[in-house]
This record gives structure tokens, C-alpha cells and sequence, in this order.
């Protein structure tokens, strides 16, 4: 995959979007049936990983993780094998829309989205829309923590089963409106 | 490309948005935090969060869905703000 083919797929991400102090833009609301549903379901959610937190400690990071890894195996088993990381991540990506919207991104004075720092290659990946995300923020819970595991879980596992290679995912920053991780391929 | 405004009137200088990102996007010139590397801005709006005057505005951000906002408060708010 080239590199103009993953940035025509980042243009998506850019639109006229105007964030201003006093505003808070709002995307049209789900049915009033669902919302409720969605609201339940988010409480419940966030209330079982605070207890699990309470009853685990830094140990429900590890039943998390091998949750969400379980689940990307189990979901990529059926996608068509990929040797291209950035083209898995694509693919992924067009998958997991809606879900977890993520981009391959690079800062603007990188030449590559494939990244190398103290001898570890990396891809930064910029999550936008996730429900782990929304999760925490209806629930007031902090970002990062054990909810956000089955996330890298998730991407990892999908990312093992499709490339057949080893991979982990670090959290570089957390934000209302988007996550930056770090891909480390191995 | 992000482009993001900085309101010079309201910005009092307390370096939190210089602080959070981890891009350095932001820098302190003459006690005002001043946008440099824009282009390295991923749209995460945790600066527009932690910004206690408010004076940050950012167009081209692609706005993630925010379904976990309870609409019925956000309905009561709007009548009073």
C-alpha cells in the first residue's frame, strides 16, 4: 500500500469542523430507544471494570488485554491474511469503523508513517471514535486504565491474526476527542 | 490541516495546553501560548479541555461521536446557559 493511498484514507478524518469554547458540537442523537439501551449498557460496563479494579488492582489491566486479544483473534480469523502492516491497519480500520475509527497518522515533519526510536519500529495510530472512550466519559472514569486494555487487546489480536506477526500497542496520550497509541511491531 | 486560534485577549499564559500535548504543539512567547507545529496536531482536543480560559479554537477536527453525552441534561443546560 502507498503512501498517497493511506493519506486519501486520512482526508476522511479532516473535515471543516469548527471546536470552539463555548460549543460543544453534537452529532444527531440515536432513536430515544436506543440511546437508553446504550446508556444502560455503558453504565453496566464501566461498573464491572471498576470492580474488577477494585478486586484485581493492576492485574485486571492483564484480564482485560487477554479478553479484548481473544476477541481480535477471534473476530480477524476470518479476514483474508495480509503480510503489509499498513495495509492490515487499513483494512481494519474500515472494519472496526463506527466502533473504533482509527487513522495511521505521522507528524507533519515525518517522512514515514513507519516510525523508528531507540531501535523499536513503531506505527502511530490515532483512535477517533470508540466505545471505550464514551464508556469512561459517561461513567467519569479516567482514560488509559483497564477498559482502554481491551482495545489494544482487540487491534493487537486482529493485527497477529491477519499479518501473522507479533505486535503490542502503548498508549501515548488520551484525549476527549481522539487517543494517540503506538503500534510496536516486532 | 488543523489550524487552530489561540485568543490572545483571553489567554492568561498558564502553559497547561504547552504541558499536555505530545506533539509541543503549543509554545509560551511573551506569556502567551502561541500554536507553532499546528500541523502536528492530531485533533485529540485534550488542550481545548484543559484550557481554563478557554481561548482555543480548532477547525478541521474530525469531531468523534459523542453518544455518551445524556441529551436530556444537555436540553436542561442549554435553557439555562
Amino acid at each position: 500500500m502507498t503512501e498517497s493511498h493511506i493519506e486519501q484514507m486520512n482526508e476522511g478524518f479532516h473535515q471543516g469542523t469548527v471546536f470552539r469554547a463555548e460549543q460543544v458540537p453534537f452529532p444527531p442523537p440515536p432513536p430515544a430507544d436506543l440511546q437508553d439501551t446504550l446508556h444502560g449498557l455503558m453504565k453496566l460496563n464501566g461498573l464491572i471494570i471498576r470492580s474488577l479494579e477494585e478486586i484485581s488492582g493492576r492485574g485486571a489491566n492483564a484480564v482485560t488485554y487477554r479478553a479484548g486479544k481473544k476477541f481480535g483473534h477471534e473476530v480477524a480469523k476470518y479476514f483474508r491474511k495480509i503480510d503489509n502492516v499498513e495495509e492490515a491497519l487499513e483494512e481494519l480500520s474500515h472494519i472496526l469503523r463506527g466502533q473504533y475509527t482509527f487513522e495511521i497518522w505521522k507528524p507533519a515533519d515525518s517522512s514515514s508513517y513507519i516510525q523508528q526510536e531507540n531501535g523499536t519500529t513503531f506505527i502511530y495510530l490515532v483512535f477517533h471514535d470508540c466505545i471505550v472512550r464514551q464508556t469512561l466519559r459517561r461513567n467519569g472514569q479516567e482514560q488509559g486504565g483497564p477498559l482502554c486494555q481491551t482495545l489494544y487487546g482487540y487491534v493487537v489480536g486482529a493485527i497477529e491474526e491477519i499479518t501473522g506477526k507479533k505486535a503490542k500497542i502503548e498508549i501515548v496520550h488520551t484525549g476527549p476527542n481522539a487517543c494517540l497509541k503506538k503500534l510496536i511491531l516486532r | 490541516m488543523i489550524e487552530i486560534n489561540v485568543d490572545k485577549e483571553a489567554c492568561n499564559g498558564c502553559g497547561l495546553c504547552v504541558k499536555d500535548c505530545p506533539m509541543k504543539v503549543y509554545e509560551l512567547k511573551d506569556g502567551l501560548s502561541v500554536p507553532i507545529r499546528s500541523a502536528n496536531c492530531m485533533g485529540c482536543l485534550s488542550c481545548h479541555e484543559i484550557c481554563p480560559a478557554q481561548a482555543l479554537e480548532h477547525k478541521g477536527v474530525y469531531p468523534s461521536k459523542r453518544y455518551y453525552i445524556d441529551l436530556k441534561v444537555a436540553e436542561m443546560l442549554g435553557k439555562v446557559i
